[in-house]
């Protein structure tokens, strides 16, 4: 496991709650080595969220251990992994330059150091003409993409992002994609990616682990080797999706229950 | 504009009504505005009272101290209470219940405690400005968006910065609408105490003035008064602005 920049092992979380405790992940046990691309799938409430949670140090497994670049993860380490959450989680009283430039402001990153990295991230971002504006006065997805700065401006070799086009229409998404590959691709940074859409796993991941529902556990992982950009008409996606839905399909059901 | 148009018609209309009123009444006790203005202009040129001066600097010192005092108490309490969950539900009622209590029934022992010098009035201010300070934190820190704390924590953000620049500007804006009440409070804190027992300060002019029945001075004393509270609050006004951008 000499290449792998991430590694679960045998991790467990139980949430307690009014109606008793709940298994979100059990004995998840996976590999993610630099440069990867790696999309966990998986139903609703299969504990995506709670294992990205373990790898950001913000949720303490209660059995097995994470280890990033061979060190255990007890708490987030900015230096290595930002994460963009599912809620962008903005702050209300920072405009949308501000809040991406958060994480360097944190680190003591001298101010016109950081408003020129900030500034740089908006345009490809879309991002450009609100900069002065606040969170309030922007759209949903323009709320996710000053997060996704947020997350970029402090360039870690490790990206965490948990669903973040989520909240896009299906053109804005596709668009967002194309522009984190790009950024993938230049700077070989390791991505680990959240999502619940067959399309965006497809189109984006080196490799995806399927999860399965409450408890979440691994139930399988799938390499995809092929070139960027992908044809989703191509007989071998068409083929990928056939067997990546056969295999979330059974979980997927299991969920609405 | 339309707004102060508005404004300076009604205080026209009751200058007027007031000047109509006092006019024909006993001038031992009703002053007419054209009877309190040229009293406004002696004690301005400090011809009623010669130590104005020393009086409202006294009395704008009591005000600071007080609410000095009020702020420091109120957001360390409120932190305390608001951060703590068991304090603070052990506390946070006993402190909205000590709120609820008429103020002025401490004063009497307040006076015998810290005699009829600044002190008694310093700590009758702090007394009124320190509960709305320290159940606005309270609520404040409620308020503020587990999320975003996450988000802060995962960024590398230590406690310390999480909650001056986190936690605050998250609470500001139900912090601003306290610290504004606080701050009135303990003007009339300050004011009060002095009307009701004092050797120093405006109240203790205005006491002076109503109790020979120089009820022109009386009335020139007040409107100072009035000014010094107005001022004080159009501060608060501008600090409550600059939060509501963000909100709503």
């Amino acid at each position: 496991m000499s290449d792998d920049l991430i590694v679960v092992d045998g991790v467990s979380k139980r949430y307690v709650t009014s109606s008793g405790p709940v298994d979100a992940v059990h004995n998840v046990t996976l590999a993610v080595s630099a440069g990867e691309f790696c999309t966990l799938l998986g139903p609703s409430g299969c504990g995506k969220s709670t294992l990205l949670g373990m790898l950001a140090g913000l949720v303490t497994p209660d059995g097995g251990r994470v280890l990033v670049d061979g060190r255990p993860v007890t708490n987030p380490d900015p230096r290595r992994v930002a994460t963009v959450f599912q809620d962008p989680g903005l702050f209300p009283w920072r405009t949308a330059l501000e809040n991406v430039e958060f994480g360097l402001e944190v680190q003591g990153v001298a101010r016109e150091r950081r408003r020129a990295v900030a500034t740089g991230l908006l345009g490809p971002l879309g991002l450009a003409e609100f900069a002065r504006k606040y969170p309030r006065e922007l759209s949903g997805g323009m709320r996710q993409r000053v997060a996704i700065g947020r997350a970029l401006a402090i360039d870690t070799p490790i990206v965490l992002m948990d669903e973040p086009f989520g909240a896009l229409d299906e053109q804005t998404r596709v668009l967002m994609g194309e522009w984190l590959l790009e950024i993938w691709r230049r700077t070989r940074k390791t991505i680990v990616f959240v999502t619940h859409s067959l399309g965006e796993a497809l189109a984006l991941s080196t490799r995806v682990v399927v999860m399965t529902a409450r408890p979440g556990r691994v139930k399988c992982v799938l390499d995809l080797p092929m070139a960027h950009p992908r044809l989703m008409e191509s007989a071998e996606l068409v083929a990928l999706r056939a067997k990546l839905w056969s295999e979330i399909r059974d979980e997927s059901l299991r969920a609405l229950q | 504009m339309r707004i102060w148009l508005a404004r300076s018609a009604i205080l026209i209309a009751a200058l007027g009504l007031w000047e109509a009123v006092a006019r024909g009444a006993n001038p031992l006790l009703y002053v007419p505005p054209s009877a309190a203005l040229p009293a406004l202009g002696r004690l301005l040129t400090l011809q009623s009272y010669p130590d104005l001066l020393a009086d409202m600097a006294l009395t704008l010192r009591e005000i600071l101290t007080a609410y000095a005092l009020a702020l420091t108490a109120g957001l360390a309490c409120g932190a305390a209470l608001g951060l703590n969950r068991l304090v603070g539900r052990a506390y946070g009622p006993l402190l909205a219940a000590l709120y609820a209590v008429p103020a002025v029934v401490w004063y009497p022992s307040l006076m015998l405690f810290f005699g009829l010098d600044a002190a008694s009035k310093i700590a009758f201010g702090f007394l009124l400005g320190f509960f709305p300070i320290a159940l606005a934190v309270l609520a404040g820190v409620r308020q503020v968006n587990p999320h975003v704390l996450a988000v802060a924590r995962a960024f590398g953000a230590r406690p310390a910065f999480v909650f001056t620049r986190v936690m605050v500007p998250s609470m500001l804006f139900t912090l601003v609408g306290g610290l504004r009440t606080g701050l009135a409070l303990a003007v009339i804190g300050v004011i009060v105490g002095e009307i009701l027992g004092s050797k120093a300060g405006m109240g203790a002019l205005i006491n002076h003035a109503y109790g020979l029945f120089r009820t022109a001075d009386y009335v020139a004393l007040v409107l100072v008064t009035l000014v010094l509270i107005v001022g004080s609050d159009a501060l608060a006004v501008l600090v409550e602005r600059r939060a509501r951008r963000w909100t709503e």
